[in-house]
C-alpha cells in the first residue's frame, strides 16, 4: 500500500475496528511490515514508517530524536495502532564486545521501552489506540549462548507487562508479540532453532495478537508450553542442554 | 455541575466505544465558566440522547457536555410558536403540543431525539417531501459559541445554516424557536399496503405523495432481495384515539450475555412475518405512528456486544439501478437486514451539510460481523459517489473520508463559516476527527 504524507485523508478507528493511521517504528524491519500488510484491508488506511532515514527519520537511540518523532507524529493526528518493530539481534558471538552489547541494549530495551512511554503517554491523551511491542522467547531464561541479547528482551518485556497494566481503563490497549526463532534477513546465516517459522507467518500471529484480548501472543503459539518446559527445568539438566 | 471521571460512551449501533469526561451543565453560565477555564486539546461536544449511530456524538479524550437540563417548553397557543430548550426530546414536545391541538411539522422515526440534536442532523421524517427537513420549521437558533457568547441566529444568518446539520461543531444549541402546525386531533390515518417487489414500491411510493403527508415503506433486505415489503401511508386523522401520555416507556429489551440476535435465519424468519402481517387501516394514536420502535427500549441490544451498523444514502430519482447492484452484493454476502426502510425525499435545505435531497433515500442495519461487508460497502461507497449519491453522516460510522467532498459538495463553505464561529477548534468530535470534517 502507499505511504502518503501526513495531510491525506487518513481514517481513524472506524465501525469495524479497523485501524486507519498506523505508525510502523522500524520501518525496515520484516516482521513489523508482514503484520502491516496482513491486516484486514481497509482502503484509506494510512501507515507511517519511522525508519533510519525519510519524513519521519529516527535514530532509536537519540532520546530527543524519540521524543521529536514521537510529538510529531500524534501532532498531525490520532494514530490508531503503533507497532514498535525496533530490534538488534545477536547471539552472543556478534555481542561479545562490550560495544555491541551496550548498543543492543540501548536499542532493544532503552530506546524501545522509551518509545513505549512516549507513544502510551499520547494514546492515553486521545483515550483510544493500540500498541504492539515486540518481544522474544529469548527473554524466558538465560542461555550462555544468547544471555545477552535476552537480557535486553527481558527487560523490555518487563516493562510492556507493567504498561499494559498502567493502561488499564485509559481506552489504551498494550500488546505484546512473543516470537521465538524466525528465518528473516536478521537471522540469514544463523542455525535454525526448533520451531522456527517465517517472517510472514510471524506476522500473521502478530496480527492475531492485535485481535486478541490476550497480552502475550507467542509466535508460533506452542512456544507457550515450550517456555513454560524451559524455565521449569532444573538447573542441572538446563546447564546440560543449553551447553550444547 | 457534574464532572465525571472519565467513562465509556458508545454511539446507538454500539460499535465505536471511546472514553470521555461527561459534564452535566445545568445552565448557561456554568457552560460558559466551563468553556473559558478549562484548556482542553481534545474539545468539548454538545450531545443529546446518543441515537447518532457511529461516533457523531462522541469524542475520544475530549469533553461531552449534556445540556438536558435546559428542558422548558414553552408554547404560544395562538400562534403555534414554540420556544424550547436544547435538551427537550421530540416526544415531550408532541405530548405538550397536542393538547393544544398543535403538532410538530417534522419529527424522526424516534422520538428519543432532543432538539440540539434535531438541529445537529438537521432531521427528516415521513413527511419529508411536503415539509422538508426540521429546519424548515425553525425560527431561530439560540447558540453558545465557543467564546462564550449567547447569539441568535435566524435563516436569515449563514451561522444558521452552518448549524443546521453541524454536527454540534459550530456551538451548543441552547433554545429553539420554531412553528407548530395546526392539528385537529392525535391520530394519523394510515393506510398499509403490501408490494411484491421493488418495482411496485416505488410505483406506490412515487404516487402516494401527491395525496399522502406520511409516506414510507418497510422493505424486506433478506433471502432474495427481491424489494418485497409494506407501504405505510398517512395523514393527520380527525378521529381522537387513547394514547400513551406518561414518559414511562415500555419495556427495554436487555442486553443477553452481550449475543447478538440477528443472524440470515432469524432476520428471514422475522422479515417473512413482518411482511404478512394485518395490515393497519385507520386511526393510529400520532406517538405510535411516528415512532414505532420506541415502545421497546434499548431494542439495538439484539444486536449484542458486536455492535451494527446503519447505512442510510440517497439517490437521485432515474438512478433506481443502484439498488439492484446493492441487494445483489448484499445477497452474495448473504447478509439479511430487518430495518429496510425506503422513502422519496423532497427537495434539500439550504444548509451545506444537510444530508436530504430530492431522490430515493434508503436505510439499512447491518452487524459488523458480517463477512466481507466492509469491503462491499467501501466499493459500493465509490458507485454511490460517482452516481452522485451521498450518506447520511448522523447514521456512519465507516465511509472514507476521501468521498466527503464529492458527498457534499459546499463543505468547504462550511468549514469557512465554521472557523469564523470557532477558530481554535474548541468543538471537536471523533466524526470530525475521521473525517476530517473541520
Amino acid at each position: 500500500m502507499a505511504i502518503r504524507s501526513s495531510q491525506e485523508a487518513a481514517l481513524m478507528l472506524n465501525g469495524f475496528k479497523n485501524p486507519g493511521r498506523i505508525a510502523l517504528i522500524g520501518g525496515s524491519s520484516e516482521i513489523g511490515m508482514a503484520i502491516v500488510t496482513q491486516l484486514p484491508e481497509n482502503k484509506s488506511r494510512q501507515v507511517i514508517l519511522v525508519d533510519r532515514s525519510g519524513e519521519y527519520a529516527l535514530d532509536v537511540t537519540d532520546k530527543a530524536g524519540r521524543e521529536r518523532v514521537i510529538s510529531k507524529l500524534f501532532d498531525e493526528g490520532d494514530l490508531d495502532l503503533v507497532i514498535i518493530a525496533v530490534g538488534l539481534l545477536g547471539n552472543n558471538k556478534d555481542l561479545s564486545t562490550a560495544d555491541n552489547l551496550v548498543a543492543a541494549m540501548e536499542v532493544n530495551y532503552v530506546g524501545t521501552a522509551h518509545l513505549l512511554e512516549l507513544v502510551a503517554d499520547r494514546m492515553k491523551k486521545q483515550a483510544h489506540g493500540e500498541i504492539l511491542a515486540i518481544s522474544s522467547f529469548a527473554q524466558v531464561r538465560p542461555r550462555p549462548d544468547n544471555f545477552r541479547y535476552g537480557s535486553t528482551k527481558a527487560g523490555l518485556d518487563f516493562y510492556a507487562r507493567g504498561l499494559a497494566l498502567a493502561l488499564d481503563g485509559t481506552g489504551v490497549s498494550l500488546k505484546i508479540l512473543r516470537p521465538g526463532f524466525v528465518r528473516s534477513k536478521m537471522t540469514a546465516g544463523m542455525d535454525n532453532a526448533p520451531f522456527a517459522i517465517t517472517v510472514q507467518e510471524c506476522g500473521a500471529y502478530g496480527v492475531k495478537a492485535l485481535q486478541s484480548r490476550k497480552l502475550v501472543t507467542w509466535a508460533p503459539s506452542l512456544l507457550k508450553y515450550v517456555a513454560f518446559i524451559f524455565r521449569s527445568l532444573p538447573p542441572a539438566i538446563f546447564r546440560k542442554i543449553s551447553s550444547r | 455541575m457534574q464532572t465525571t471521571s472519565p467513562s465509556e460512551f458508545s454511539g446507538w449501533g454500539n460499535n465505536f466505544q471511546s472514553r470521555s469526561h461527561r459534564v452535566e451543565v445545568a445552565s448557561i453560565s456554568a457552560l460558559q465558566a466551563l468553556l473559558t477555564n478549562t484548556a482542553d486539546d481534545r474539545g468539548f461536544l454538545p450531545i443529546g440522547l446518543h441515537r447518532s449511530y457511529g461516533d457523531s456524538a462522541l469524542n475520544s479524550g475530549g469533553t461531552l457536555i449534556d445540556l438536558s437540563a435546559l428542558n422548558s417548553i414553552s408554547i404560544d397557543p395562538s400562534t403555534g410558536v414554540a420556544v424550547v430548550g436544547a435538551g427537550v426530546t421530540i416526544t415531550q414536545l408532541e405530548r405538550a403540543a397536542l393538547p393544544l391541538s398543535l403538532f410538530p411539522p417534522v419529527v424522526p422515526g424516534t422520538g428519543f431525539v432532543t432538539m440540539g440534536g434535531a438541529i445537529a442532523a438537521d432531521i427528516h421524517g415521513k413527511s419529508h417531501h411536503r415539509t422538508g427537513t426540521f429546519s424548515a420549521c425553525v425560527r431561530r437558533i439560540k447558540l453558545l459559541l465557543a467564546s462564550g457568547a449567547v447569539v441568535d441566529y435566524t435563516p436569515k444568518d449563514a451561522e444558521f445554516w452552518a448549524t443546521v446539520g453541524g454536527l454540534g461543531l459550530t456551538g451548543a444549541v441552547l433554545e429553539v424557536e420554531l412553528q407548530l402546525k395546526s392539528v385537529t386531533s392525535n391520530s394519523a390515518d394510515v393506510s398499509e399496503r403490501r408490494v411484491n417487489n421493488l418495482s411496485e414500491m416505488i410505483d406506490v411510493l412515487a404516487s402516494a405523495d401527491a395525496d399522502f403527508e406520511h409516506t414510507v415503506a418497510w422493505i424486506d433486505l433478506s433471502g432474495d432481495y427481491r424489494g418485497r415489503g409494506v407501504v405505510s401511508l398517512g395523514n393527520y386523522g380527525a378521529t381522537s384515539v387513547k394514547a400513551k401520555s406518561s414518559d414511562s416507556a415500555g419495556p427495554t429489551l436487555p442486553s443477553i450475555a452481550g449475543k447478538n440476535f440477528i443472524t440470515p435465519l432469524s432476520v428471514r424468519a422475522f422479515n417473512e412475518i413482518w411482511f404478512r402481517k394485518p395490515l393497519k387501516n385507520g386511526p393510529v394514536a400520532l406517538g405510535k405512528y411516528m415512532h414505532p420502535l420506541d415502545g421497546i427500549n434499548q431494542w439495538n441490544n439484539i444486536y449484542g456486544s458486536a455492535g451494527f451498523l446503519q447505512y442510510q444514502f440517497v439517490i437521485d430519482i432515474g438512478k433506481e439501478e443502484i439498488f439492484e447492484r446493492l441487494f445483489a452484493g448484499l445477497r452474495s454476502l448473504k447478509a439479511a437486514s430487518f430495518l429496510g426502510v425506503l422513502k422519496k425525499f423532497g427537495a434539500q435545505s439550504p444548509a451545506p451539510l444537510s444530508f436530504p435531497r430530492a431522490g430515493w433515500t434508503l436505510t439499512l442495519d447491518y452487524s459488523t460481523k458480517v463477512p466481507g461487508l466492509e469491503k462491499f460497502l467501501q466499493e459500493f461507497d465509490e458507485e454511490l459517489v460517482a452516481a452522485g449519491g451521498r450518506i447520511y453522516l448522523i447514521k456512519d460510522s465507516r465511509v472514507s473520508p476521501a468521498l466527503i467532498s464529492a458527498m457534499y459538495p459546499e463543505i468547504n463553505s462550511w468549514r469557512e463559516i465554521r472557523r469564523t464561529m470557532d477558530p481554535d477548534g474548541s468543538w471537536q468530535s471523533d466524526q470530525a476527527r475521521r473525517l476530517h470534517l473541520c
